[in-house]
């Protein structure tokens, strides 16, 4: 009878669970825990698609939505630890001595077992995702390869210009017809810079005899900037061009114009 | 090897003790002043034999296609370094070595002589061997130091406060850039292991000095002779470079560059004698009772710090080394034309810079692990945790550096790699906020500044964190590589981070430090303004990094401009609460309120011993028997 | 012994101070800074006379605006210009231009420094003049050899939305080895180039040449060519 007793006593797993919430302490945290959480979400729903520039192309449309998505994945993990902080931040006493000593818990191995394993899946998934990314890019490229066209980058201290071997010309604005897979050869003349077309989400280095590669379709008209990304001197920060993305037609036309006047423009 | 400790001359109180006066040596009258004496003879004797050789037909690199560049280069190289060895001979700091050589060692007078041994103020401007001493100076290096790179930040920010750059010129906004970027990360790596891993670190593992006195004060004084020689790059054109210093940017680079080069190639000498020696005290003389699992945890931090920084500095040195080779004799180390390839440097330069960001990191937040408990009055919670993470970090860091690289064209094979070894840092790195986290929960934290830092650290690192997690995503960053983005985040882990935990390093061992307490409404008024500056600046960041700014420009266009305005607005800020903090730290230092021996009622050595801190530290060496975090009731 | 008040308000006076003279400092360091940016360097203003119709059909009121390249300090100074380094070839006298917004510009270049291969050559062609040409001693042409450019005056900026493109590149010919100016001068032969663009609305632009002269340094374009106040310079529109 008393061995039933001893039994009976004992909470099970669930009743210790709703023992655990109803402490005020645990009420608090799991509160912050989901206003940080929410924060951090609505933050990045909202802020990165504001901030962001125009999406012109399948590649920038990816980081921009690693971006956002990241942001909402990582915000529990903000959320949790914020709660934690903030919940002991409320408790701060004033005074010229210490506070009354708290509870010797000097670690708990479940939690540090199941810490780690939340963050190995955080990690996982983040790795998978851009490993995913990164491969439906570069089977991309290689699909379209036989059908791309050619731009030669060249940057020089401190202006950058665009040949197109196809088409016999090199200009110093770069314009491209839309839905045309694009292959960028990029190289320099000096230092190393590097080859920004902003809203078109890529991005490589131009270095001294080594030509980088950088594969894109532009998938939006519209005007675009291309910016230098590495610090190449004094002009570094003037070293930018207007890029286009236009209509076949308009290309074509643009390109006969740039011939007419001797190849160069 | 000498060991203070056994000589009897040097327990007992100071007061009671003779005042060892050796005879009147050369020991007793080199100092700070004549090792600028020797130092500048030195220097200005070495550029005008090489001036005078280069213009004279008989130069040795006569015809041999090197111009005037190179011999420019040739020279103000030399002249550097004769600087350094000539401020070292002029202070002393050969005296010891060179006795021991000729079998005539120092005596046992002669050593306390160096310790500063009953001596004045002025035992601060000579080679003191003593390492409270090379404590305090280090951390008067350290504030001069964030102070420079303070100021040439608020020229930073003041160009940048609208778009048509009319404060200064592009080369002069590239050096600032540059030199900022160097100065800081310098301080940065001594700002926690030079001042309390000095000061501090011996008492809390009860020893009477560290391992090596001699190379001790040779690490503070070698660090000394680099600062004019970084400062000489302003007078020498500055230069084009950002603190990476990429190659061939480096090697076109005017005369500035080469005080860059020599600043780098002493300071990487300065801290690898000063790692040997934090090392090699906390292994070795640790106090009996002291196991590993009794260590106080900004020990175990700044040992590991400083032990990763050994394997990771000499490959920026080396990487230094070549490009004053390229400078000088036209070796073609990073010349694509003759084979080279500047991607040598970013690999050489990369596998230093990211363990050294972690060598950065971990003392900062080890000595936030440090406070944590003192403040909330229990446990560190999970030590092994602690432990895990700080080893982890330093573990994983040496594997990931080409995510520096991914946009370079290098290796693109190898960005899935690289990707995969930085995201798991993540891991350890998460270790340590579970660690801070679980010591808080339940715990009653007392209002101090120290504290106030631990719950900074935790907003400032989380962002950093977690943005850096974007950036280790290759294609994320594809577009946020060489933007502004990547300038806030490590603003965020470097300054968010690091320079808070440091600051509340200071906060908390200044009793100890000074015998006096900071003041306290200075320290509050600092903190917020630092705190609450320093997240408008970099927020203001990420917005104007997301919106497509590339970093290290001195002009940007319109659509960037709100994002600016904010961020100098909040450094602006920063500025203000910095030199607050500073009034603070000086003023307190010289008439704050006397603190008493134990403040804060901590529960680790340093405590244990009255200020101003006796010669040897402890009358008598004590005997650890627990952990330094036995606070608190049982759990019921 | 001070009341507290009293120390307490001496201690804010000492904080208010520190913030006060750490201000200054800042300020001096930046006023010096700024000082030695010569960002007020005397610019050249070009100067409306007239108007003329552009191919394009419109007319615009004409503008002129003249610069010279001296192969060093020494040549610089007998044409009446500032010199600077020795050894430095220069654009002079002014380094900054001023121009007026949707004007046909005409500049009129005197040039006198020799020349090597260019790094890029697409520099070498000319890029956004009137017709595409320059005017070289009264000869038109639309390029140059890659070896036979001394300097360049390449025009660009920043891509904002808050102002007009504007991209000029004008390679400038280089004399060839041992003519000389005047009898018994030691200066190479000059040319005088002369090339016409127009501008669009107000802007901050900047030039710099693309030809590499920076000797002994990688690929030619360290030295004067990253130097301030030789080879690069500012160019406004108003």
């Amino acid at each position: 009878m008393e061995h039933q007793d001893d039994e009976d006593l004992k909470p099970t797993p669930g009743e210790r669970v709703k023992q655990v919430l109803k402490e005020k302490d645990v009420r608090q945290v799991l509160f912050f825990f989901v206003l940080f959480t929410a924060l951090f979400s609505i933050l990045g729903l909202w802020a990165y698609p504001r901030w962001m520039p125009n999406i012109m192309s399948k590649e920038m449309r990816g980081d921009e939505s690693i971006m956002i998505w990241f942001t909402v994945i990582s915000a529990p993990i903000a959320g949790i630890v914020l709660a934690f902080a903030m919940r002991s931040f409320i408790d701060i006493q004033r005074g010229d001595t210490p506070p009354e000593d708290g509870p010797a818990i000097s670690g708990h191995t479940p939690t540090v077992v199941i810490w780690t394993a939340v963050s190995f899946l955080f990690c996982t998934v983040a790795i998978v995702w851009g490993m995913t990314e990164m491969n439906t890019w570069s089977q991309d490229a290689i699909a379209k390869e036989s059908n791309a066209m050619v731009v030669n980058v060249t940057g020089a201290q401190w202006s950058w210009s665009f040949n197109y071997p196809a088409q016999g010309i090199t200009t110093h604005e770069l314009n491209l017809p839309v839905k045309q897979p694009i292959t960028f050869n990029v190289i320099s003349d000096d230092v190393n810079h590097s080859f920004w077309p902003v809203e078109l989400g890529v991005k490589v280095d131009a270095n001294r005899l080594a030509t980088t590669v950088v594969h894109v379709t532009p998938d939006k008209i519209g005007a675009f900037e291309v910016k230098c990304a590495e610090l190449c001197g004094i002009y570094h920060a003037y070293m930018e061009t207007n890029g286009q993305v236009e209509s076949r037609a308009d290309f074509d036309n643009w390109v006969s114009t740039v011939k007419a006047q001797g190849g160069a423009q | 090897m000498t060991t203070l400790t056994h000589n009897p001359a040097a327990s007992g109180p100071a007061a009671s003790r003779p005042v060892p006066q050796p005879k009147k040596s050369l020991i007793t009258r080199l100092h700070m002043g004549t090792g600028m004496v020797v130092g500048i003879i030195f220097c200005w004797g070495t550029y005008f034999v090489l001036r005078h050789h280069f213009s004279s037909p008989y130069r040795i690199n006569h015809d041999e296609g090197l111009t005037d560049s190179h011999n420019v280069n040739i020279t103000l190289l030399a002249s550097m370094f004769m600087w350094c060895l000539g401020f070292l001979i002029g202070i002393g700091a050969l005296i010891g070595p060179f006795r021991w050589l000729i079998g005539k060692d120092l005596t046992a007078e002669e050593q306390l002589y160096l310790a500063g041994d009953g001596q004045d103020w002025k035992r601060y401007f000579r080679y003191c061997t003593d390492h409270k001493v090379v404590g305090i100076q280090y951390l008067v290096g350290v504030m001069t130091l964030l102070g420079a790179g303070g100021t040439m930040a608020m020229m930073i920010r003041t160009n940048l406060v609208t778009p048509g750059s009319h404060f200064v010129a592009p080369h002069v906004y590239n050096s600032l850039v540059g030199l900022h970027g160097i100065t800081m990360i310098i301080a940065l790596i001594i700002v926690s292991t030079g001042p309390f891993g000095n000061f501090i670190m011996p008492i809390m593992i009860g020893a009477a000095d560290m391992a090596f006195p001699r190379l001790n004060a040779l690490s503070w004084w070698v660090l000394f002779t680099a600062i004019p020689v970084l400062c000489s790059a302003w007078f020498l054109g500055g230069i084009p470079t950002g603190w990476t210093a990429y190659a061939p940017l480096s090697t076109q680079a005017g005369p500035g560059m080469n005080a860059f080069l020599a600043t780098i190639i002493i300071f990487a000498f300065s801290t690898a004698v000063a790692g040997a020696n934090i090392t090699t005290t906390v292994i070795a003389m640790r106090a009996k009772g002291m196991t590993w699992n009794r260590v106080p945890i900004f020990v175990v931090g700044a040992t590991i710090s400083v032990a990763l920084a050994v394997p990771a500095f000499p490959t920026f040195m080396a990487a230094m080394i070549q490009t004053g080779l390229d400078r000088t004799f036209a070796t073609g180390f990073y010349d694509a034309n003759i084979g080279g390839s500047g991607w040598l440097y970013a690999n050489l330069f990369w596998i230093m810079g990211h363990p050294e960001v972690y060598v950065i990191l971990i003392p900062g937040v080890a000595a936030l692990m440090e406070i944590a408990p003192v403040f909330v009055r229990k446990p560190l919670f999970s030590y092994g945790a602690a432990i895990a993470g700080f080893a982890g970090i330093a573990g994983l860091s040496i594997l990931v550096w080409a995510h520096h690289m991914y946009m370079s064209g290098w290796m693109p094979s190898l960005n899935g790699p690289f990707m995969v070894t930085t995201e798991f840092i993540s891991i350890p790195t998460g270790l340590l906020f579970l660690v801070l986290i679980g010591t808080m929960w339940r715990g009653r934290p007392w209002m101090k500044l120290p504290m106030l830092s631990v719950y900074a650290f935790i907003w400032d690192f989380l962002i950093g964190g977690i943005t850096g997690i974007y950036l280790s995503d290759v294609p994320a960053d594809n577009y946020l590589h060489g933007s502004m983005y990547v300038t806030a985040h490590f603003h965020y882990t470097l300054m968010g981070a690091a320079l808070t935990g440091a600051i509340g390093g200071l906060a908390f061992w200044f009793p100890k430090m000074t015998g006096r307490m900071l003041n306290e409404r200075g320290g509050y008024i600092s903190f917020w303004l630092v705190q609450i500056g320093f997240n408008v600046l970099f927020l203001g960041m990420f917005l104007s990094g997301a919106e497509g700014q590339p970093r290290r420009v001195a002009d940007y266009g319109q659509v960037f401009a709100h994002a600016n305005l904010i961020s100098t607005v909040g450094a602006y800020s920063v500025g203000v609460g910095a030199l607050i903090l500073l009034w603070a730290v000086i003023h307190s230092a010289r008439s704050g309120k006397i603190a008493p021996m134990n403040p804060w009622g901590s529960k680790t050595l340093e405590w244990t011993v009255p200020y101003p801190v006796p010669l040897v530290n402890f009358d008598e060496p004590p005997i650890v028997t627990s952990d330094p975090y036995g606070y608190g009731r049982s759990v019921k | 012994m001070a009341s507290p008040a009293t120390s307490q308000s001496k201690t804010a006076v000492g904080a208010v101070i520190s913030v006060v003279v750490g201000i200054l400092v800042v300020a001096a360091v930046g006023t010096t800074l700024h000082a030695h940016s010569n960002l007020d360097a005397p610019a050249g203003y070009a100067k409306v006379n007239g108007t003329i119709v552009a191919p394009d059909g419109k007319t615009y009121p004409h503008a002129f605006i003249n610069d010279n390249v001296f192969a060093d300090a020494a040549d610089s100074k007998i044409h009446g210009s500032s010199g600077g380094h020795a050894g430095w070839p220069s654009y002079g006298p002014y380094i900054n231009l001023v121009l007026p917004a949707h004007t046909y510009v005409t500049m009129t270049m005197h040039v006198y420094d020799g020349g090597e291969k260019m790094n890029t050559p697409y520099f070498a062609s000319v890029v956004g003049t009137v017709g595409g040409t320059i005017n070289i001693d009264g000869k038109n042409v639309s390029s140059l050899p890659n070896d036979g450019v001394q300097h360049t005056f390449t025009l660009h900026g920043l891509p904002t939305s808050s102002q007009d493109p504007l991209f000029v590149n004008v390679p400038l010919p280089k004399t060839p080895e041992g003519q000389q100016d005047e009898p018994g001068s030691p200066l190479p032969k000059g040319y005088t180039v002369t090339f016409s663009f127009i501008t669009g609305g107000k802007g901050n632009y900047v030039w710099n040449c693309e030809y590499p002269c920076g000797d002994s340094t990688y690929q030619n374009f360290g030295a004067v060519m990253g130097a301030p106040g030789y080879m690069n310079g500012k160019v406004t529109v108003i």
